[in-house]
């Protein structure tokens, strides 16, 4: 762990259910301001369902989300229902924590300058002007600076995925998520993918991984947390997580599958 | 006994010729019905120099009172017509003429065989430029109503394929309603209800403003029905993406799904608008003139069928124009997709 100040962000007791299945179940975890915490665990463990309702993309049922020491995202009604915030503020809570899909979800109808631009124009009203310069900055970060001006269908992955980092580093976001983003990478491109996250860490971007790489698990992460049935089973530093790794049979066969 | 002789010889030569006199006469009407038979027979066999021969030998007597002239040399007039003999036609026909300049039948036998006398090709541009200028000023009207219809439908479908697939169920039932009763029932009834049907509930329109009415709301139906399936055929992600950088439902939807789904609705909004084209015709049932009404009309006055050919040709070449402009503009909406 880095700095032990106030976290970034904190989750009490977060539940999530899709009809009788309970994809989340009472996680709580706090992230500190430039932390790099790295979910790991078995499909349908309920990692992603997790990541999304950080970013409003899942509706919760119970629990509570604190950013920057706010509690965000769910208002009670004088029925003492629960539901999502009023639409403005989900948008403006979510342009705050940036994501990274498995799939890339690039726009394919834009450039991959105007994909960048897109979110500092459309959503920070910001000038032309203003989000070229912010996009060909983020492009120039992500290493991609020759490959403005064509479409996202030209390139590959691994550049995809970096074009996807890109576009949500352009709104200058306080946390960046990343949901699995080089499970749908062929093995060559992978490098490329964890060297710019690698290169974010190094500049202290709080971060939140779910990744099947155990290798990237253990050479960035601050904690490492394995997750199975919606819960936390385990967690800890990369070395102490993986040298203690025996304790648990449940990991011990996750990552005898996996490694 | 001389003079007995004399006189009955006399007498005999006066009474002979008196009857050959008579008989002559009778002979010279009898003669003209004889020829006509003969000429008859003469047709029957195919025979027809020898009939027009036979037709010839009838002359012509002051008053034509049995009108034998006439019926000869138009007789004659008609077989050589048979035989494309085109200028003794017109001469036989003439020769009536000369004696009666105002007989019709010979002056609409001239008029056929000019009709007769100039090519196929150019009765076909005669006609065509008899129904054209008509045909045209339909024509026009037949593409305001498509430029029009085209400028709204697409509006009214996307908000109904909007309102479709809002969460809001009110929203999406009145919808589901507007498609379900435009799509349900035949555009022609909607146009009969419009115009024939809602001035008894004190709603009256003028034929144009029914007929954008009517098929404007149809093709905004049909066309939400389209657009709503052309925004659900973009990936889930997309929408997710564009929420993930903070955009709001209809900032996604405006600025990320629905100008994705240009390239994927073109094929299916060209066909709609070619058939819209098409469907236009109908609205000539309430009582606008538009090229099919204009074509109806032609047809009609004239019987001739130049005039539905002509239209039909003019719809082709609006439907092909349209034809070639969607395959453009598909393939520009989709440039993203290979560059």
């Amino acid at each position: 762990m880095k700095t032990a100040n106030q976290p970034l962000l904190s989750l009490k007791g977060i539940t999530k259910q899709f009809g009788s299945l309970t994809a989340v179940n009472g996680v709580d975890l706090d992230v500190c301001p430039g932390e790099i915490v790295v979910i790991i665990g078995p499909s349908g463990s309920g990692k992603s369902t997790l990541l999304r309702s950080i970013n409003f993309l899942e509706e919760i049922e119970e629990g509570t989300i604190v950013f920057e020491g706010n509690e965000i995202g769910y208002v009670t009604s004088k029925h003492g229902r629960r539901h999502l915030d009023a639409p403005h503020k989900i948008c403006a809570l979510r342009s705050e924590i940036g994501m990274v899909f498995q799939h890339f979800n690039l726009f394919p109808h834009m450039t991959v300058l105007g994909n960048v631009m897109e979110g500092p124009l459309t959503v920070q009203k910001k000038s032309p002007e203003q989000a070229r310069e912010i996009a060909v900055d983020m492009l120039a970060k992500v290493g991609l600076s020759d490959k403005r001006d064509v479409y996202p269908a030209t390139l590959s992955g691994g550049q995809k995925q970096r074009v996807a980092i890109a576009r949500a580093l352009a709104m200058r976001p306080k946390l960046m998520l990343f949901d699995e983003p080089t499970s749908a990478l062929d093995p060559e491109l992978i490098g490329e993918v964890f060297d710019t996250i690698r290169d974010l860490g190094k500049e202290g971007m709080t971060m939140i991984i779910v990744t099947h790489q155990m290798g990237f698990a253990k050479e960035m992460a601050d904690r490492v947390i394995f997750m199975e049935k919606g819960s936390f089973v385990a967690q800890g530093t990369p070395e102490d997580f993986f040298a203690n790794q025996m304790e648990h049979d449940r990991i011990k066969s996750f990552l005898n599958r996996i490694l | 006994m001389k003079f007995f002789t004399g006189r009955v010889v006399k007498r005999a030569i006066l009474l002979f010729s008196c009857l050959l006199l008579l008989l002559a006469s009778v002979c010279f009407a009898t003669d003209y019905d004889q020829l006509f038979t003969d000429a008859n027979d003469a047709m029957a066999q195919g025979d027809l120099p020898a009939a027009i021969a036979l037709l010839k030998k009838v002359e012509f007597e002051k008053g034509d009172e049995s009108g034998a002239f006439v019926r000869s040399r138009m007789q004659i007039a008609r077989l050589q017509f048979a035989l494309k003999d085109m200028e003794k036609a017109s001469s036989a026909a003439k020769e009536v003429l000369a004696v009666y300049p105002d007989n019709s039948e010979a002056l609409n036998f001239l008029a056929s065989v000019k009709q007769e006398q100039t090519p196929r090709y150019q009765v076909f541009i005669q006609d065509c430029l008899r129904f054209l200028p008509q045909l045209l000023k339909g024509a026009v009207m037949t593409i305001t109503l498509v430029v029009c219809i085209i400028l709204i439908s697409p509006v009214g479908g996307l908000l109904i394929a909007l309102g479709r697939i809002s969460t809001f169920k009110p929203i999406s039932a009145v919808c589901w309603f507007f498609i379900w009763l435009f799509r349900g029932t035949p555009l022609l009834l909607q146009l009969f209800f419009i115009y024939y049907g809602l001035p008894s509930m004190g709603i009256t329109f003028k034929p144009f403003t029914a007929a954008i009415l009517g098929l404007g709301l149809n093709y905004s139906a049909y066309l939400g029905e389209i657009i709503r399936g052309g925004i659900q055929s973009i990936e889930h992600g997309q929408m997710e993406a564009a929420k993930a950088i903070g955009m709001t439902y209809w900032q996604a939807m405006r600025r990320v799904i629905i100008p994705q789904t240009y390239k994927r609705l073109m094929p299916p909004i060209g066909n709609e608008f070619i058939a819209l084209i098409k469907d236009t015709a109908l609205v000539s049932t309430i009582a606008m003139v538009e090229l099919m009404r204009s074509a109806d009309q032609m047809f009609n006055a004239y019987f001739n069928v130049t005039a539905l050919i002509l239209a039909a040709l003019i719809y082709l070449l609006f439907t092909t124009i349209f034809t070639f402009v969607f395959e453009k503009i598909e393939v520009r909406a989709g440039i993203y997709e290979n560059r």
